[in-house]
């Protein structure tokens, strides 16, 4: 019964992936939606890794991630360690175990801290073990720095020039994803959006891989900084996206998706499809830009700094550094929406989400996105961006369900906001979305209101309206932006637009082009009470987004 | 303020659940953070001796002997944010607090931090305790550190007492890996002391002794090898060394591995614990490898199950008897020589 061994258990250890291994070992990666993730391989075949992204998880993936790790896994983890383990199990058995270890490895982000997403390596070690492929090699990339040099054996450099081309590939991808989720829902002829966005990614990739590889820490920093390559190539997409015709006259309401990352990041059976189902469901998506996550990592890092100001002596200056990054970050997405005629959402300021959730979730409260949640929520509703939030929540994330829970508090201070949060188990599609179309019809009843509230308001009917816009046919393009003039729905903006007393006059002398919207004055003035510090695009509030006062305190 | 205002709420049970935190539940997660909703009520609920303040901190991380040794000393995200959570079950009808005169006071706190401690608690309670100054709040944490310290070693050395009397006499204990919240008897539902009635001793892994030259002698030949750098390095077992509560649970299982009259492991996990599942494998593996017995009790929740730990028990005990003797002498063939427990036979 009993045996002792002095060979006591050690962790898994990947040997080193070599320096003259990249030129027949593949880099396995995913975990994105597809944009991301292609232009991430483009910009990675620039440096001269052969790549491959491993294929959206399916439901197969996510029985298969439960059946090797540990039991009581998260959601995600069981997806992500199922997708991993059958691909290669796959590719095993068109050669041999030992030929995928040679000949592949893995490499995804983690390490975050808190939460379990700092500890997926162990699911996958133990998914890899129970299938046979222990000696399989996945390396990690801490969420945490720009310059983590070589993986051992230096086969996999995490300098400047590979973290920087990864996240511009981030920024771009996020730019078209949040491009097309606006011009789908109101496609005049089916199908275009879609072949367009492939365009636009096929050509983007193509961008990054000509993309030049500038040399060194600073040479890398100054050119992407400085760079207007990109936003070129974006100024073409745009281009592109001009030619497909809308009708934005449609109602639908804009359900805001928000939640967990993989979960709100990914376009597939890990959230069974939300994205799509909302917009069949007759809703216009508004998705989760990775890019706010950056945002939102950088903000957590400066919030520790200046907590300890006056007690770390490089803590001001370090902030100072890191706060400076932050607004490059920014200014650069800022950069590329210009590029598309602001067309595309401007990130949320973190600030401002941090203040807005200040009453009822904690700025320091680590581990998933924090009080980002209960602040994008409330930023969605108090300025009007969103008629409807769907709060994607993974079974068993312990962050996640700890602001779910906070939003309650919320909820009984704001009754009317549309909170739609589902618990996604990854084989319970019928109960969520089902819960999600209870609250979508109360969406779509509102926006209808609002619709018709703007009809009324500003003395138009739907015909009259149609006529304005056929009057101005770039307002029917996909590259023309509609102002935020008070309302939430696109329809109803458009139609206070069609309004607006200087659109009208320049329709009747049809002068073009068309004027500016973005530099209409706003149908609502509200002061806006926060210092932004300059880093916030303008918007437009019809409601003050003041920080409410903590209950209880 | 004299110690005798504080008034700290009952031990956690089912009753208490059932009593006061009746409604009050928002999301459906570990036993551990849900019961806290109970004792929120019933110290609300109190009609001798009301309450002013309702102090609940919000624990970003834990002090631990092993931090420096390890990536961080975090506490887990759902025990951090519990606070937040709990509340809202309290205001989202009406503001349960405000309605009975109570001020909920839940500063942030990184325990791990020491220098940030008076700083963080002086911003969270300032408002609360009118005329309150940080140099106030310095020495009440100095005095917290210091007894938590006083505390901590009168229970290591209280378990290195239990540890030279098995190595004087080679007979086996036992040693708990759970969570500081399974020591709460309506969490843990107290399986230790039904084992502990059946003869065999039982350690904490919290409270193993960190005795200089023990520890020397447990990972001697782990250091000689160079494979960890200190006696508190998890890094051979548990690369991703960022929860306090986490890290403690893999070193004692590297303790128990190496200890001859550690002849078994009870591994305590709640319903749910997301800080736990990714270690059930590894914690299991690090025990088994080294001959010693593992039992784990997993999915505690708000009910004992009398009855099964009942069986378990005698299941465990009997394993004990039989095999205790076998695994110490083998575990002790295994181990490096001169052993400081030994020589105080």
């Amino acid at each position: 019964m009993v045996s002792t061994s002095t060979e006591h258990f050690r962790a898994y250890k990947p040997r080193p992936f070599m320096r003259d291994e990249r030129e027949h070992v593949t880099i396995l990666f995913g975990g994105l939606h597809w944009r991301a993730e292609r232009i991430i391989q483009a910009s990675l075949d620039r440096l001269g890794y052969r790549t491959e992204i491993l294929p959206t998880a399916t439901r197969e993936d996510l029985l298969a991630g439960r059946a090797l790790a540990d039991i009581g896994q998260c959601c995600p983890t069981s997806f992500t360690t199922g997708n991993l383990a059958n691909f290669l199990r796959d590719r095993a058995k068109e050669s041999s175990a030992e030929q995928v270890a040679e000949n592949y490895v893995y490499f995804t982000a983690g390490s975050c801290g808190s939460c379990r997403f700092g500890q997926y390596h162990q699911s996958y070690e133990l998914a890899l073990r129970n299938s046979g492929l222990e000696t399989f090699r996945m390396f990690l990339l801490a969420q945490s720095g720009l310059d983590q040099g070589a993986v051992e054996g230096g086969g996999l450099e995490l300098n400047l020039p590979f973290t920087l081309g990864a996240v511009w590939a981030v920024l771009v991808s996020d730019i078209v994803q949040d491009l097309e989720y606006q011009t789908r829902p109101y496609e005049v002829v089916p199908g275009e959006t879609d072949r367009v966005v492939e365009e636009c990614v096929d050509y983007l990739c193509e961008v990054f891989r000509d993309a030049p590889v500038p040399g060194g820490k600073v040479g890398a920093a100054a050119w992407y900084l400085s760079t207007g390559y990109f936003v070129k190539a974006l100024r073409e997409v745009h281009r592109r996206f001009r030619a497909v015709r809308l009708d934005r006259l449609r109602v639908k309401p804009i359900v805001k998706i928000t939640g967990e990352f993989y979960l709100q990041t990914v376009e597939g059976e890990p959230n069974y499809n939300i994205h799509r189902w909302l917009e069949a469901e007759g809703a216009e998506v508004y998705p989760a830009a990775i890019t706010i996550w950056l945002d939102y990592l950088m903000r957590l890092a400066c919030q520790e700094l200046e907590d300890h100001i006056g007690l770390n002596r490089n803590a001001r200056s370090n902030l100072m550094l890191l706060k400076s990054a932050q607004w490059l970050l920014r200014k650069n997405y800022q950069r590329m929406r210009r590029a598309l005629d602001d067309v595309p959402h401007a990130l949320p300021c973190q600030k401002e989400l941090r203040e807005l959730a200040a009453p009822w979730y904690h700025s320091r409260l680590t581990g998933g996105e924090g009080d980002m949640l209960v602040g994008k929520t409330l930023w969605a509703y108090k300025r009007n961006k969103a008629h409807m939030i769907c709060e994607l929540s993974p079974y068993a994330c312990m962050p996640n369900t700890m602001s779910i829970g906070a939003m309650a508090g919320v909820l009984g201070r704001h009754p009317e906001i549309l909170y739609a949060p589902l618990e996604i188990k990854g084989d319970a599609e019928v109960h969520a979305l089902s819960r999600c179309q209870m609250v979508l019809t109360e969406a779509r009843r509102r926006a209808q209101t609002e619709f018709e509230e703007v009809l009324e308001q500003t003395g138009l009917d739907l015909d009259t309206a149609r006529e304005r816009l056929e009057a101005l046919p770039e307002a029917a393009s996909a590259g023309w932006p509609v102002p935020q003039r008070g309302a939430t729905g696109t329809a109803a903006n458009m139609v206070l637009h069609l309004a607006d007393t200087r659109y009208r006059r320049s329709a009747a002398a049809e002068v073009k082009p068309a004027p500016k919207p973005a530099r209409l004055e706003p149908a609502v003035s509200v002061p806006v009470s926060f210092d932004y510090g300059g880093m916030c695009a303008p918007c437009i509030p019809c409601r003050p987004c003041v920080p409410e006062p903590r209950p209880s305190s | 303020m004299d110690p005798r205002r504080i008034h700290f709420s009952s031990d956690t049970s089912e009753e208490q659940a059932r009593e006061f935190a009746k409604g009050r539940g928002t999301v459906d997660c570990c036993y551990p953070v849900k019961c806290i909703s109970g004792h929120y009520g019933e110290l609300l609920a109190r009609e001798k001796k009301k309450l002013d303040v309702l102090f609940s901190p919000m624990i970003y991380s834990l002090p631990s002997f092993m931090h420096g040794h390890v990536t961080d000393s975090l506490a887990c995200p759902r025990v951090m944010a519990a606070p937040e959570n709990i509340k809202a079950g309290f205001i989202k009808e009406e503001d349960a607090f405000a309605a009975r005169g109570i001020k909920y006071a839940a500063p942030f706190v990184a325990l791990a931090d020491r220098p940030i401690v008076p700083k963080q608690l002086f911003e969270g309670l300032r408002d609360v305790f009118p005329g309150l100054t940080l140099r106030e709040t310095q020495m009440a944490v100095d005095k917290g550190y210091a007894a938590l310290e006083e505390f901590n070693d009168e229970l290591r050395r209280r378990s290195r007492e239990v540890l030279n009397e098995c190595a004087e006499h080679d007979r086996p204990c036992l040693l708990v890996l759970a969570r500081p919240y399974h020591m709460d008897i309506g969490i843990g539902h107290e399986i230790e002391v039904d084992l502990q009635a059946n003869g065999y001793p039982v350690l904490w892994g919290q409270y193993l002794p960190t005795d200089a030259d023990l520890l020397e002698w447990i990972f001697r030949d782990d250091l000689d090898a160079g494979i960890i750098s200190s006696p508190f390095d998890i890094s051979d077992v548990w690369p991703s060394s960022y929860s306090a509560n986490t890290n403690e649970i893999l070193w004692g299982a590297k303790v128990a591995a190496r200890l001859p009259w550690v002849a078994g492991v009870i591994r305590l996990s709640s319903y749910e614990c997301g800080m736990d599942q990714p270690t059930y494998s590894p914690v299991q593996q690090i025990v088994e490898r080294s001959g010693t017995l593992f039992f784990s009790f997993q999915d505690l929740d708000s009910t004992k199950p009398a009855g099964s730990v009942k069986i378990r028990v005698e299941t465990i005990s009997f394993y004990l008897e039989k095999y205790s003797a076998d695994i110490i002498a083998k575990k002790k063939a295994a181990s490096p020589p001169a052993c400081p427990l030994a020589a105080v036979a």
